[in-house]
């Protein structure tokens, strides 16, 4: 029963946890033509990301790239935000490693949002970290505080007013806090604990069933070990990669 | 050819019964008590000799198989019974009748555990049994009628043995540490074994076709210790069965039972590993002995919606067994209301989380 209900949680959890993988990271928003970042840390700053397109439904994106081929540093940035994302409302960042130069895209609402003092902030937060992947996260921490200054009707960086109109920013109904995704997720959780709880204490109903053994009639000190063994058969050894924090840009 | 017995009151007549609460034959109508060894096991006057087959005449070929006609011995009305029935009571005029040729000879049994609880603390358990129980639909509650109760003798073959066995287990234990780079899990497995003995003393095998041997071995276990001698007097006012499977019938089962239990006794050694599994094990049995003996257990049926509930009562210690119905869609609402309430928690936790 108790093995039972272990393979019950265990297919509860492995169910949930594909709910969260594929909730949480299906669209990329980083960008890494030039292979500066570790699949974790592109994973972690995209949820990032994704968490600000949630709130605010404007999306950001950071492309790190050594050169732009035969495009233009501007046509490179534009044709790579329609390549990953089909919102109006949203900005491109792209870094030419190579060159060591930026271009910008805007589209939409995060005109607004994103003026060109808050880009050169976001542009001198990323050239300050030491790691490409702190570079990134500062800019979308600075992206998050400007978006959220232009949701609430405050200023943007260079102190010029935002629209007070929330759908000129974004279009979700949040304003911070978790997604709304997360709600399904709890109540599914919710709903297995209660299913096994309330199923726990109805089977104390059924009180009929054959005795597994008769260690109740074991006469008292009876038992006795003649033989005992403990051989060892074989280990194997399973080794699984740290999630790297950082990445120095210098390396 | 069988014989009745029925314990009477010397000083009025009336049909005496075991009264669980003083351990003594009493009298209903006068109040009289006595010793068990005072009372006769049998007289010529209480014996009567019953012809059974003086109805045959009217019966098919077969059509009396498993079946006895007894004479009372108060009023002579006949009780039909079947062939296992070893003490009931007479339709007609209520005597406690006991047929003395259930119990005669080699079907003696050897012990009796006598009632210790009556009717009433069996149907006050039944009571606290069902109110203590949830999600019981609530007309189970209200329309629920006793339909019977009863305390009955139920046969058991009782397997005394020294048990020599050994078992195989299999074993893991899990190891992790991590340097700078690399998480590391090791997983080794063993290859355990262990022989030994374990003496087994009485253990219950249920010898009587018509009880459900769940329900039997449910009820277990029983004190032993308080047996007494086989005596027929301790079944006056009860019914009682004379075995219909037999004790070679029956070791199956013990032997089922002791297997069981050297595989759990022999896994609580084996210590150390995160996992331990049985492989195999084998098992001989020395010194088996068995007995036959009668154990005390209240029966109630009740009636509920046309469908009929055993629930069963150690008439020695009182432990109360007895499936009941579950109210199905008050488990689903329940289940919906918790799992919403859980759900909001931790839905409200993350925005807490994520706000600090």
């Amino acid at each position: 029963m108790a093995k039972k209900f272990l393979a019950i949680i265990i297919a509860a959890l492995i169910c949930v946890s594909f709910v969260f993988s594929a909730s949480a990271y299906t669209q990329q928003y980083v960008i890494d033509y030039a292979d500066k970042l570790s699949s974790s840390e592109i994973e972690e700053l995209d949820l990032f990301a994704e968490k600000l397109e949630s709130a605010y439904g404007v999306t950001v994106l950071f492309c790190i790239t050594e050169g732009t081929g035969d495009v233009t540093a501007d046509e490179f940035s534009s044709e790579t935000y329609g390549d990953y994302t089909d919102n109006e409302n949203g900005i491109i960042i792209v870094h030419d490693d190579w060159n060591k130069s930026y271009s910008v895209f805007t589209s939409g609402n995060a005109d607004e949002a994103f003026s060109d003092a808050a880009v050169d902030s976001m542009k001198d937060a990323y050239d300050l970290n030491e790691s490409y992947y702190g570079g990134i996260y500062a800019c979308y921490e600075l992206a998050e505080e400007y978006l959220e200054n232009g949701y609430s009707g405050g200023y943007i960086y260079d102190e010029e007013p935002l629209n007070n109109d929330t759908d000129t920013i974004g279009a979700s109904e949040e304003k911070d806090g978790v997604s709304i995704i997360w709600l399904p997720v709890s109540l599914l959780i919710g709903l297995l604990v209660g299913f096994l709880i309330i199923n726990g204490i109805a089977s104390k109903n059924k009180s009929v069933k054959m005795q597994e053994n008769a260690t109740v009639y074991t006469r008292p000190g009876s038992m006795v070990i003649t033989g005992s063994a403990d051989n060892f058969l074989y280990n194997n050894v399973e080794r699984r990669e740290k999630p790297k924090q950082t990445e120095n840009k210098n390396n | 050819m069988s014989a009745i017995l029925e314990q009477k009151c010397p000083c009025c007549g009336g049909a005496v019964e075991f009264d669980s609460g003083v351990q003594k034959l009493k009298c209903p109508y006068c109040d009289t008590e006595f010793d068990i060894t005072a009372m006769p096991e049998d007289t010529a006057n209480q014996v009567e000799q019953i012809n059974w087959n003086s109805q045959g005449a009217q019966w098919g070929a077969g059509e009396t198989d498993g079946m006895s006609v007894y004479s009372c011995n108060s009023c002579g009305g006949e009780i039909v019974a079947d062939t296992t029935t070893g003490a009931t009571t007479c339709p007609y005029c209520g005597n406690q009748v006991v047929m003395k040729g259930q119990f005669s000879g080699a079907l003696k049994p050897d012990l009796v555990i006598p009632f210790k609880l009556d009717k009433k603390a069996a149907k006050e358990a039944l009571k606290k049994h069902i109110s203590t129980k949830k999600f019981v639909p609530k007309s189970f509650l209200t329309d629920n009628r006793l339909e019977e109760i009863k305390g009955v003798y139920v046969p058991h073959w009782l397997f005394t043995c020294d048990a020599i066995g050994n078992a195989n287990y299999k074993a893991k234990k899990v190891k992790t540490w991590s340097d700078e780079n690399y998480e590391y899990t090791e997983t080794s497995y063993f290859d355990i074994y262990r022989s030994g003995n374990i003496g087994f003393d009485n253990i219950p095998v249920d010898g009587s076709t018509k009880m459900p041997d769940d329900l039997m071995e449910s009820v277990e276990p029983f004190d032993l210790s308080q047996a007494v001698d086989f005596n027929t007097a301790y079944l006056a006012g009860y019914l009682a069965d004379k075995y219909d499977v037999t004790a070679e019938e029956s070791m199956p089962r013990a032997n089922e039972r002791i297997r069981q239990s050297i595989i759990d006794s022999f896994k609580e050694t084996v210590k150390g590993y995160d996992e331990v599994e049985n492989q195999s094990a084998n098992m001989n049995v020395a010194n088996g002995i068995y007995k036959y003996a009668l154990y005390p257990v209240w029966l109630l049926n009740t009636k509920w919606n046309g469908e009929n509930f055993t629930f069963a009562m150690n008439g020695q210690t009182g432990k109360f067994v007895g499936n009941i119905p579950t109210d199905k869609k008050a488990v689903t609402k329940a289940s919906l209301l918790l799992g919403a309430g859980i759900g909001a928690v931790i839905y409200g936790l993350l925005w807490l989380i994520e706000l600090l």
